[in-house]
């Protein structure tokens, strides 16, 4: 990694770790966790509210990389996706299997917060926090908070609904709406950033 | 539900947002819809990159080893499972055994003791084998994983200085492009008002013996030389270096290759290049 975990995030040189860890190759795991460490706990901690239960999954979902690597096929997605995705998913099913006990320890998402030292610490992540960031802010307001509870808080689309006291048939249109945009807005990236 | 119908679904399927009977309405018509599939993939794409909205985090440090840990267990319970036992073999095999003649039991015990001593000491010396073998193994690993540390510790000395250009007030970052020497390299330079720079590049091919790659400050045309850098096997560079005043406004940023020692003026191919 001389150049830097995060460039060696890119999708080329992450579809070779894969192969690689599909092959029993340990140091590849190594160097894939240290890749997407950082950005895959931040996203764990900000759905579970909790720097322990992120630990736990964190350490889960890089088992399931080293079980399930020869799975991975990147004509059908993309390693980061393949890797966020498996992560949000593990997250929500925990998330869901603790119930609104986790949903409601808001301060403690803000203790973990105060705790980052080196948070921004590559240069890459913080351009495409940045490009995420613009993005988002262009979304409607309603739209960009449907998907933020359901991204981040792991909330089904009934379950939005219910909680903003909306139909939901207006919740399915607004979180297609903001999908669609984003993903329009977020096309250069995906481009640039692989 | 018609296809259209299934389209609504995918961007709610892509954030998990789905209920229960409409995510499994939508897997089974994945399987066979290729339309479906493909902006699936888009779908998913954009939502995993909103990961990049949570605040990034460092987990403990002890995770790593946790984790390395327990897939190595993990290989060497598959491993020892795959070992076929020597019983099971024989269990298998259609062997008639001979029948051993009676001996007398002194005899037998004597023998057995001189055979139990001599396993004992076999055991031993196998044991010592094994303890010395794992013992320069451990040494070796030992030695790998202060040598990564040392690495990652510099590596990230590293990224942390340049997040705090690109972060810092006065903050600029300028975007390097492959030319068509190399058109799968990219990089990019931070640098702040003091002409603080670092530089990181990505996919440039392995520069030839003696020759290595050199950025250049350009600024009305007149160019300045920066430091050399040589990528590593995966064409990945890293570089710090002080940009002269004259070049930290609307300056461009190239990259040639050239003799190790660097030049004063390029005369290699530009390799990397920022827009004007």
């Amino acid at each position: 990694m001389s150049l830097g975990v995060q460039l060696e995030s890119a999708e080329r040189s992450d579809v070779e770790l894969l192969h690689a860890v599909a092959r029993g190759d340990e140091a590849a795991l190594a160097r894939l966790y240290d890749a997407y460490r950082v950005i895959l706990f931040g996203l764990l901690v900000r759905i579970l509210n909790s720097r322990e239960e992120a630990e736990d999954i964190l350490q889960d979902v890089f088992i399931q990389v080293w079980r399930r690597a020869k799975d991975f096929d990147e004509k059908r997605g993309r390693p980061f996706t393949w890797l966020v995705t498996l992560a949000r998913s593990r997250a929500i099913d925990r998330l869901r299997q603790l119930g609104a006990r986790q949903r409601l320890a808001t301060g403690a998402a803000q203790e973990q917060t105060e705790m980052v030292s080196d948070a921004l610490s590559d240069t890459i992540r913080v351009a495409q926090r940045e490009t995420v960031r613009q993005a988002l802010a262009e979304l409607p307001e309603e739209q960009r908070h449907t998907l933020v509870l359901a991204y981040f808080d792991g909330l089904t689309q009934s379950e939005i609904a219910a909680k903003l006291n909306a139909p939901l048939g207006t919740i399915k249109t607004r979180m297609r709406s903001g999908m669609i945009k984003l993903r329009a807005l977020l096309g250069k990236q995906l481009e640039n950033f692989g | 539900m018609t296809h259209e119908d299934y389209k609504e679904l995918l961007a709610a399927k892509a954030l998990s947002a789905l209920d229960a009977a409409d995510a499994r309405a939508l897997t089974t018509h994945l399987e066979g819809c290729a339309d479906c599939q493909s902006e699936m993939v888009e779908l998913l794409d954009a939502a995993a990159l909103l990961a990049y909205q949570a605040e990034p985090l460092e987990p403990s440090t002890k995770i790593r080893g946790q984790l390395l840990a327990s897939v190595r267990a993990e290989v060497q319970t598959a491993s020892r499972s795959d070992r076929v036992s020597p019983d099971v073999s024989q269990r298998d095999g259609k062997v008639l055994a001979f029948e051993r003649p009676s001996r007398n039991i002194w005899s037998s015990l004597g023998s057995f003791g001189a055979l139990a001593a001599t396993l004992a000491f076999v055991a031993l010396i196998i044991a010592l084998a094994v303890l010395w073998q794992k013992n320069r193994t451990m040494q070796s690993e030992l030695a790998r994983l202060k040598a990564e540390m040392n690495q990652t510790q510099v590596q990230r000395d590293r990224e942390r200085a340049m997040g705090e250009l690109l972060t810092s007030p006065d903050g600029h970052m300028a975007k390097l492009s492959g030319t068509n020497v190399a058109p799968g390299a990219h990089a990019m330079l931070a640098y702040d008002k003091s002409g603080h720079a670092m530089l990181m590049a990505k996919g440039l091919p392995s520069a030839p013996e003696g020759m290595a790659y050199q950025l250049w400050y350009i600024k009305d045309n007149k160019k300045m030389p920066g430091k050399v850098f040589t990528p590593d096997a995966a064409g990945n560079g890293m570089l710090e270096d002080q940009i002269p005043a004259v070049a930290r406004d609307a300056a461009v940023f190239a990259i040639t290759l050239e003799p190790k020692s660097g030049v004063q003026a390029p005369t290699g191919s530009i390799y990397l290049l920022s827009s004007s």
